[in-house]
């Protein structure tokens, strides 16, 4: 079997250094159930939505609409559920709604990215707008408030929102790493005229792709919609920025063709970790955003040096400089 | 008019990459005003020469000289201003651009810091008006085949007062009137006195424009001609040298084999021509060549048959069914397809050795439910690295970062896996080094000796002969020779893919 490198440990080991790191720094306030649960409740959307949105990461593609889509999808529930008069019966049918939009959506990219041959980067740049106007009209650009029944409200409530990111985190990971679909994806990711020329069908891998980033997205607008215990139109703008920020973090080349759930995770995670040691250590909320770009830049340098064909041979080079040295001396 | 007047001379050109030598000791002059074909096989040297003279490669050794100078060429920005222009292959122009805005791109005459748009259609216009070209100013690009493209691209060329083109195949994507118009236009040139690099592999417009040849064989200088020498059976005979014509690998007796017909093409057309009406048929257990120069329409047919592309009209059949020209369906219905351009059709470089020669076979891979046997798939992979010595034999390795043969032998590796009826291989051994082609060659062979019909399409003469059962010879889209019996040679295959027949 394949053996384990420093690369592949790489993750877990920046994981436990945040650990530690944020322990030592607030023992007290850090290392407690409540606090965890926090964090994991905090990223849980991001965790959820990255686990579709891998798909297409994958493919080489991007998905900038998942922010407003999130928005979309929850006001579409929130909608649903207060049409029903507050019942049980009105929260599966908003689910239900708020899932079908999701799907129509990515159904809509998938289909404009491969018919026309438009970037997805333009068309989900363009849908963006687009479902963050039509929630404005929907919502009348009110806040649409939504405290019952219980049903809707557990979604949102720990450890509902944990289970429901461990369960898509594991579908996404069963199906990219188990089944023939995410051969394919990783296929058409890597190089997909050579993946036609296999017999893979392109572009119905890419419509898939984009359908399940939609998918994703309505479960994360349904939480997000639970936890608020509304529906707003603003709802879950600029999240997309969290998960492309969990995926490059985690390691998946927006290239495509590289990358893994559990890599995804760890990315949301380090998002979690981050803000919560930022939050515990009461640093400014206006220097946040500074820090959490600066990190960004060290993850994807240093996955990027680690894949430097250059500076790998320069640090053997040391090393073995340095070995000769000793044995010199 | 040609005069003896020399223009561009390169004196004792040595250049190697990574230790093998492509050019030694080679000499070439362009006169003033002169059409100057160079020659050579694939492979002979000539674009690396061109690159040399272009500045995009460093020489080893010797000298460039221009009009009696020599000088230090770094790049292609030196070369365009002593008055060099290339026109490549793959042209350069931008459709969504004015045929003035292309001429003058980068260097627009400005008036006020502003761009003076009446400056530039005027100029363009008396260039156009100087050498007669069937343009117009304010057209855009866009509107204009590909033809008048290449024109609008020798227009810009000329505009820096250049003395000496250089093209390399201009003709090889252009119809034979568009090829006519150009020719006239190369010889109006020539008659004001620009000097011209003509590459190409087609004989007869050598023959036709050029006023001398030089060949190249092997890195080295076979021959400069003049017009009234050159002989389209000489030349051939020059570019592949008589001993290397003699010797064992370049003659072979042709035998067609009586087995049943397995794959039957009837009447291909495709919408530009690329192929027309082409009919052939592939018998059991047969290596069928294709020869002809490079867009002649082979690879165009081939991926057509196996359904990459469109076709217009025509129909072909496995064992009597007519295919579904989809790669999916063509694969289930036992094809597999060696592209011509391993690196971006041929292989997932991420991807190891397992997952690549898995990617067609996940309908034989072992499943439990829907989850593929991570165990059967790399038995696969490990199968396919003993089957056909794949190197190195670690099944996790990143194919990308393999050498070119290694690679190539995945992309096989993944067909054998499967029960195969037809292989088709486009330039198999392109890039490939000599010892990783004895062994494409020897599973070509073993795949044919269990029946399957395998389809070679090739511009490596020897390779085509060596390999070969029966070759068919493609010319301009059309099958224009079969040699299925008696002894053929590459000389007779050059001529037949040249259009010199007898």
């Amino acid at each position: 079997m394949k053996k384990l490198s420093v690369k592949d440990l790489s993750k877990p080991i920046i994981l436990v250094a945040f650990f530690l790191i944020l322990t030592i720094l607030r023992p007290s306030s850090f290392l407690t159930v409540g606090n965890l649960g926090n964090v994991l409740w905090s990223v849980s959307i991001y965790g959820v939505m990255v686990s579709g949105t891998i798909f297409v990461f994958l493919l080489g593609g991007i998905d900038l609409s998942i922010g407003t889509l999130c928005g979309l999808t929850g006001v579409t529930c929130v909608m649903t559920i207060r049409a029903f008069g507050y019942t049980p019966a009105g929260v599966i049918a908003g689910i239900a709604a708020a899932l079908a939009v999701g799907l129509i959506a990515g159904l809509i990219h998938g289909l404009i990215i491969t018919t026309f041959r438009v970037p997805a980067f333009l068309v989900t740049f363009a849908t963006q707008t687009i479902y963050l106007g039509l929630s404005m009209i929907l919502t009348n650009n009110k806040i649409l408030d939504c405290t019952s029944p219980a049903l809707f409200t557990s979604i949102g409530k720990n450890p509902v929102p944990i289970i429901l990111m461990a369960v898509a985190a594991l579908i996404s990971w069963y199906v990219l790493r188990k089944t023939e679909t995410g051969r394919y994806v990783y296929a058409v990711g890597g190089n997909d005229q050579a993946a036609a020329i296999s017999g893979i069908s392109v572009r119905k891998i890419t419509i898939m792709a984009y359908m399940i980033s939609g998918f994703t997205t309505a479960i994360g607008g349904i939480i997000l919609s639970s936890m608020t215990q509304q529906g707003m139109a603003s709802n879950g703008s600029g999240y997309e920025q969290y998960v492309i920020m969990a995926g490059v973090i985690g390691g998946i080349s927006l290239l495509g063709g590289e990358g893994t759930v559990p890599g995804a995770i760890f990315g949301a995670m380090i998002i979690g970790l981050l803000q919560n040691g930022l939050n515990l250590m009461s640093v400014p909320s206006t220097q946040h955003g500074l820090v959490r770009g600066l990190v960004i830049i060290a993850a994807v340098g240093f996955d990027a040096l680690q894949r430097d064909t250059k500076f790998q041979s320069w640090l053997a080079k040391r090393r073995q400089a340095r070995a000769a040295g000793k044995s010199a001396a | 008019m040609a005069n003896n007047e020399i223009i561009l001379e390169a004196k004792n050109i040595y250049k190697s990459f990574s230790g093998v030598p492509v050019l030694q000791d080679v000499h070439f002059e362009v006169r003033k005003g002169e059409v100057h074909a160079l020659m050579g096989e694939n492979g002979a040297g000539k674009s690396t020469l061109i690159k040399i003279i272009t500045g995009v490669y460093s020489k080893d050794a010797g000298s460039i000289w221009w009009e009696g100078k020599e000088v230090q060429v770094n790049s292609y920005a030196d070369v365009q201003k002593l008055g060099i222009a290339c026109i490549y292959q793959e042209l350069s122009v931008e459709p969504p651009l004015t045929v003035a805005q292309n001429v003058f791109l980068g260097r627009e005459p400005r008036k006020f810091g502003l761009i003076d748009h009446r400056k530039m259609i005027k100029d363009t216009e008396e260039l156009i008006a100087r050498y007669g070209f069937p343009l117009k100013a304010d057209e855009l690009v866009a509107n204009l085949g590909i033809g008048l493209r290449q024109l609008v691209e020798i227009l810009k060329g000329l505009s820096c007062d250049s003395k000496l083109l250089i093209m390399d195949e201009p003709t090889a994507s252009l119809s034979g009137k568009e090829a006519e118009s150009l020719f006239e236009i190369i010889e109006k040139l020539r008659d004001q006195g620009v000097s011209i690099i003509y590459i190409s592999h087609r004989l007869e417009e050598v023959y036709r424009l050029s006023d001398r040849l030089t060949v190249l064989r092997n890195g080295q200088n076979a021959a400069v001609l003049n017009h009234e020498q050159i002989e389209p059976r000489l030349v051939i005979k020059t570019m592949i040298g008589k001993e290397v014509d003699e010797s064992a690998g370049s003659a072979k007796e042709m035998r067609k084999n009586n087995n049943e017909v397995v794959l039957d093409v009837k009447n291909f057309s495709d919408e530009i021509g690329m192929f027309k009406d082409v009919s052939f048929q592939a018998h059991r257990g047969e290596i069928l060549g294709f020869g002809g120069l490079i867009g002649a329409g082979r690879t165009e047919l081939m991926r057509a048959i196996y359904g990459i592309d469109k076709h217009k009209s025509g129909t072909a059949t496995l064992n009597g069914v007519e295919l579904k020209y989809s790669p999916k369906e063509s694969i289930k219905a036992g094809f597999g397809f060696v592209p011509e351009d391993r690196r971006n059709q041929g292989f997932i470089p991420l991807l190891s050795t397992v997952k690549n020669v898995a990617l067609t076979n996940y309908d034989i891979v072992k499943k439990n439910g829907t989850s593929i046997s991570d165990k059967d798939e790399r038995d696969m992979g490990i199968r396919a690295i003993k089957q056909i010595d794949i190197r190195p034999d670690n099944p996790d390795k990143e194919v990308g970062l393999m050498s070119g043969g290694n690679q190539q032998k995945v992309v096989l590796g993944k067909w054998i896996q499967r029960d195969l009826k037809v292989l088709i291989v486009d330039e198999p051994t392109a890039g490939i080094d000599v010892g990783a082609k004895d062994q494409i060659y020897s599973i070509l062979e073993d795949l044919a000796s269990q029946g399957i019909v395998v389809i070679i399409v090739t511009s490596d003469l020897q390779e085509l002969i060596r390999v070969s059962h029966r070759i068919l010879v493609m010319r301009k889209g059309s099958i224009i020779k079969e040699f299925d019996s008696g002894i053929v040679t590459q000389s007779m295959v050059l001529e037949a893919g040249s259009g010199i027949v007898d």
